[in-house]
């Protein structure tokens, strides 16, 4: 048999699925309306172990872990002549120091708050990038296999639950104020909380909408990461079959599974990274902020 | 796509609320965990690398300024070489140029000696015909006196003394100019 052309090779997939849609359908058909599931259960939390301990701790722990494992193994056999991984970390640290800590604060800030902000940006990587490993840790939906009932397969991202990127959005909000009011004393950081060159009156209200956005920034900050991760993982969730269960037609579920792929991709490819480092830039610029004299 | 909508607004109501509601063991659990993280990675991790990369830093910049001093030294020694080879050249030209102009003047020299020598010569060859020719003269001299005496004996039968012999031959033949017979050397009348 000769070889398939391209053209061939996407005609064939194109048809297989859907071929496939429409066999699944006439096989299948429509149960109706599934009004039991719900999609956002997968993110519910039950405490497994005393202390809070749930799935999105074990994840926390699982990605610091994962971030401490990597990093002193790279630092521990950092060689003159690199391999592949070690240039990849040696290329992420130095966009790390560079373009996150180095070109929003000045030379000294840069250094002592470097460890910070990389920690920030390598710390939320690794959770987000964790959250699309597939990992036996569904209690939600468990597989029964004569009577033992096992966690089945799921993806699962700490970082999609609003407490850890607000956890993270309140200690970067008082670490910067803590650094403002320590570079400038207490008068002077509030007073450089309003722009250059507003005077008299208008000081006032300019000071307190200023207030307001210091208060938002602790929601935009964590509100941003959380939701696009959660968007993400809802989005594959939808396309990998959810759609097919809320709506009763398995043969949708077939259908959108190239969407899932897709969306997997992308948020694999960009979102994951992206997120981690607009939070870690975002760090960056709000201690920069705090210790400049007016912004 | 309606359907898709509805369902997800259906499932905000059925207990989605959850999401985000924060809880403050997750949130110590992440402040816990994250603080491991940074602790360990200012520890262990980032001077290790931050050193790392310096060094290499150091050591690429170390090859370059070793590599522009090589360079600087090559095109040193190669200015060296090419400003020696001129200097044999010139050097070699000199040599030359004096041997030759040595040659010509030994050559003029010895063509100068040779004229001198042979002038010499001459000279002396001159002066030899000279004294040749003087010798001659006297040698003439006496014997035509002896032949004129015998002459003279035979014509006259009487026979002089030596002495008034010898005076009267002299005396004729002072009277004749024997400076003819010098060639050359006389002036001719």
């Amino acid at each position: 048999m000769r070889s398939l052309s391209r053209k061939q090779i996407l005609l064939l997939a194109a048809a297989v699925w859907l071929g496939g849609a429409v066999l699944i359908y006439a096989a299948t058909g429509s149960s109706g309306k599934n009004e039991e599931f719900q999609p956002t259960g997968e993110f519910k939390l039950e405490e497994w172990l005393p202390l809070g301990f749930n799935r999105a701790v074990l994840y926390l722990l699982l990605a610091a872990l994962l971030t401490i494992v990597t990093m002193v193994y790279i630092a521990k056999r950092m060689a003159d002549r690199p391999n592949r991984v070690q240039t990849a970390v040696e290329t992420v640290f130095v966009f790390m120091r560079d373009q996150i800590a180095g070109a929003n604060l000045d030379r000294d800030m840069a250094r002592k708050w470097f460890p910070f902000v990389g920690a920030l940006f390598l710390f939320i990587w690794f959770n987000n990038m964790l959250g699309y490993i597939p990992l036996p840790v569904n209690d939600h939906e468990p597989i029964s296999i004569g009577s033992l009932e096992l966690p089945s397969f799921a993806i699962y991202a700490a970082t999609a639950n609003i407490s850890i990127p607000l956890a993270l959005s309140l200690m970067v909000w008082i670490t910067y104020h803590i650094v403002g009011i320590r570079r400038q004393g207490l008068g002077k950081y509030f007073a450089s909380w309003v722009p250059a060159g507003v005077e008299g009156f208008a000081r006032g209200p300019i000071f307190l909408i200023e207030v307001i956005s210091h208060f938002v920034r602790t929601i935009s900050l964590s509100v941003r990461l959380f939701a696009n991760i959660l968007a993400g993982h809802l989005l594959i969730l939808f396309m990998a079959g959810g759609l097919g269960v809320i709506l009763g037609v398995a043969a949708l579920g077939w259908f959108t599974l190239p969407a899932a792929v897709l969306f997997f991709l992308f948020e694999v490819g960009l979102v994951a990274t992206l997120q981690a480092f607009i939070f870690a830039t975002l760090t960056a610029i709000y201690l920069g902020g705090a210790v400049a004299a007016e912004h | 796509m309606l359907d898709f909508v509805t369902v997800l607004a259906a499932s905000e109501e059925g207990g989605g609320s959850f999401l985000v509601k924060p809880g403050i063991g997750l949130m110590i659990w992440t402040l816990l965990a994250f603080g491991a993280t940074l602790l360990v990675l200012r520890k262990l991790a980032f001077p290790k690398i931050s050193e790392q990369l310096d060094k290499r830093q150091r050591a690429i910049e170390e090859s370059i300024d070793t590599a522009e001093e090589t360079k600087a030294e090559a095109e040193r020694i190669l200015a060296e070489y090419r400003q020696r080879l001129q200097e044999a050249r010139t050097q070699a030209e000199s040599i030359v140029a004096r041997a030759t102009s040595a040659a010509q003047k030994q050559q003029e020299d010895s063509l100068q000696q040779a004229r001198v020598q042979r002038e010499e010569m001459m000279e002396q060859t001159r002066r030899d015909i000279d004294a040749e020719t003087r010798r001659a003269i006297q040698e003439i001299r006496s014997q035509v006196a002896d032949l004129t005496v015998l002459a003279t004996e035979k014509v006259t039968r009487k026979t002089l003394t030596p002495e008034d012999q010898r005076r009267l031959v002299d005396e004729a033949i002072g009277e004749l100019d024997f400076e003819a017979l010098a060639g050359s050397d006389g002036s001719r009348n």
